[in-house]
């Protein structure tokens, strides 16, 4: 599961994400991360056998979390499947169908705004 | 009207006979049919249309000589960036009128110095406010255009007797204009190249971004779908040719810029960028469907634009032609890491392989994208074909062929030649070894009045550089070896690059000079902005002495 964490400043200074992963068997990754003194966003993936009872904890400490099912959104409008994305990708999230459609898939995505900023019609956002 | 004419009954008659008559006897290139027979098929809603992506399978299954026979006319398509692409506008007199001089629609530039209310806007013209810049220019307007949105116009005028008026501000649309005629001076040109960037950073071009150590490949052309790799030597396509523009009727005016014909070629089509098309179409007529603004990152706005043209299928020549599939056209890939008129080619590959999303290159897998989209190019081709089984759509013998031959593009020369780097005035370069002490570097800095040390290695060659405040710093920080304070991934000027280069350089990186090196990495001077300043300075002297 995908999610964005929001600290607020009480908590930034907690080594929560430490005691997490010391106490439970889950597997975590940090895809984004900005946090400052003022609190902060991160974006994780998560998994394992407690993923849910991390997550719990993760909350009870202060932790707001947002599950995500999108990590990027394209606008199909604007984006006029030139593919220009496709070698920008560092994890293959983005491939070509068979009709020549450009298709994300927001499972493999990392967000990590490569294709954002480099798609010329900026039909791709990073997803709140 | 008189149905069949004679060559189609003598035709008829022969294929009755023997159906591989025609094909095994004579497999001549002379025309089977002729342009006003296949317009008459298409107004009885007998003409025989396929898309150049069915040609290709048709003509692989079947052959060119029962495709030339079967198949009357194949629609081409290509939905690609097309820099060198604009409108001019005649914007209607306002009273009192103005003989407008400066004109700006949502704040673009359109060229006026035509006239008194006719106006050129070129796809690629950034905004004039810098915030916004290359992310709304000329390409944005026109589908804004298209798209029926209102559009700010302002203009400025130095008034006269007859044009009185010195200023004007307003909204208009589409539908206000006299005409709104896109005229492209280069679009649809056959075959292009693929790019790849062999440098240690990220670059933006017009071939999009590419990524460092060849990090991937882009490409451009439409490749079997593309116009003029279905005509490589414009038997059928030429001046006055009814084509596909952005969802309307236009036609071409006659070869593009850049024209050029004397390439290599391989299975007939050439390997790199060639022939070019110039192409007239009606604003009001076109579909937002098929035209898009864009902005290449960090390069600027450009037009997508969708064409296509219709080759009638007049022998088996032309039916084999437009059969050529994707791994029959190559291109190279060159080096955009290069950024000189000349980019070293890195390989050739062909379309099939680009399209498989990725290329081997000196043994490593990248991935490559596309620039111009596939999809709408198909959509282009199967539009156009719709249009012509519905009797919409005619074909048109050109007025005059595209040159074939000849046609070489030539470069810019520039009169006053480039400063290359080694005809700068170097300075005797002062450098400092990795084991210097710190006080002894700050000391060599202040006595040769220098900010920036190259830092070398017993046989000179580059390790690092320091800067005063790199000094500042360790002296803040107590660190007593140069090579923990010194910059290890140093930005450097090659000899035989010209100065300007280098200018581009230190702006881009935010630098104050580069070490000059030769092909072994020895330190050969230093250049600083200073240098380059002072350089201008004195070029600007010795014009303003000889007027």
């Amino acid at each position: 599961m995908k999610a964005w964490l929001n600290f607020s400043p009480t908590i930034v200074n907690k080594t929560v994400i430490s005691d997490l992963i010391k106490n439970y068997d889950v597997t975590f990754n940090i895809l984004k991360a900005n946090i400052t003194p003022k609190g902060g966003k991160m974006l994780i993936e998560i998994s394992g056998s407690e993923a849910k009872e991390g997550i719990e904890y993760m909350e009870k400490e202060g932790i707001q979390l947002n599950p995500i099912k999108k990590v990027v959104k394209k606008d199909e409008e604007k984006c006029m499947d030139c593919g220009e994305c496709i070698s920008l990708c560092p994890v293959n999230a983005i491939k070509m169908d068979d009709d020549w459609t450009v298709e994300l898939d927001n499972q493999k995505c990392i967000g990590c705004g490569f294709c954002t900023t480099s798609c010329p019609t900026k039909a791709i956002k990073i997803a709140d | 009207m008189c149905g069949l004419n004679s060559l189609e009954i003598i035709n008829n008659i022969i294929s009755f006979l023997s159906q591989d008559y025609h094909y095994k006897k004579a497999p001549d290139v002379k025309r089977v049919k002729t342009i006003e027979e296949i317009n008459q098929k298409i107004k009885d809603g007998d003409a025989v249309v396929v898309t150049a992506s069915e040609m290709t399978r048709i003509v692989q299954e079947n052959g060119a000589g029962e495709a030339a026979r079967e198949v009357d006319v194949v629609t081409t398509g290509t939905f690609g960036a097309m820099c060198s692409s604009g409108a001019f506008f005649n914007f209607g007199h306002s009273d009192p009128p103005i003989k407008m001089s400066r004109t700006y629609l949502n704040g673009v530039e359109a060229y006026s110095g035509l006239a008194a209310v006719d106006a050129y806007l070129g796809a690629t013209q950034p905004h004039r406010n810098p915030d916004i810049g290359l992310d709304y220019g000329g390409a944005h307007i026109l589908e804004d255009l298209i798209r029926g949105k209102e559009v700010e116009l302002v203009a400025e005028a130095y008034g006269t007797d007859c044009y009185p008026r010195t200023e004007v501000h307003t909204f208009l649309s589409l539908e206000d204009l006299n005409q709104a005629v896109m005229v492209n001076p280069r679009n649809c040109y056959q075959n292009y190249a693929a790019a790849t960037n062999s440098t240690e950073e990220t670059i933006y071009t017009y071939m999009g971004t590419l990524l460092p150590q060849m990090g991937n490949v882009s490409y451009s052309s439409a490749g079997k779908l593309s116009p003029l790799l279905n005509d490589p030597y414009f038997q059928t396509i030429g001046m006055g040719t009814r084509i596909f523009m952005c969802g309307s009727q236009g036609y071409i005016l006659g070869e593009g810029t850049q024209h050029a014909t004397e390439g290599e070629r391989k299975n007939g089509v050439p390997i790199d960028s060639s022939g070019t098309l110039m192409l007239k179409g009606d604003m009001k007529k076109m579909d937002a469907e098929y035209v898009r603004g864009a902005t290449m990152p960090k390069y600027g706005p450009t037009l997508y634009v969708g064409a296509g043209i219709p080759i009638p299928v007049l022998n088996e020549e032309i039916a084999q032609r437009t059969g050529i599939s994707d791994q029959d056209i190559s291109c190279n890939i060159y080096d955009y890491g290069v950024p000189r008129r000349s980019r070293p080619a890195v390989m050739e590959t062909n379309y099939q392989e680009l399209r498989t999303g990725k290329i081997e290159i000196n043994g490593n897998e990248v991935q490559t994208s596309p620039l111009s989209s596939f999809k709408k190019a198909l959509q282009v081709a199967e539009e156009l074909k719709k249009w012509i089984d519905n009797g919409e759509f005619f074909l048109t013998s050109p007025v005059k062929s595209l040159p074939s031959s000849g046609c070489t593009v030539k470069p810019l020369q520039i009169k006053r030649p480039s400063i290359m780097v080694r005809d700068l005035k170097i300075k005797p370069v002062i450098t400092a070894r990795a084991e210097e002490a710190i006080s002894g570097v700050a000391r060599k800095m202040v006595d040769n009045n220098v900010n920036h040390l190259p830092v070398v290695d017993h046989a000179d060659r580059l390790m690092g550089i320091v800067t005063s405040w790199d000094i500042a710093h360790a002296v803040a920080k107590d660190s007593r070896k140069l090579t923990e304070v010194m910059t290890k991934k140093v930005i450097v000027a090659m000899e035989d690059e010209p100065v300007e280069l280098i200018a581009r350089r230190i702006d881009k990186h935010e630098i104050s000079g580069v070490p000059i090196v030769d092909r072994e990495n020895r330190v050969k001077g230093m250049i600083t902005a200073e240098d380059i300043s002072r350089l201008i300075c004195s070029q600007n002297n010795k014009e303003g002495g000889s007027k």
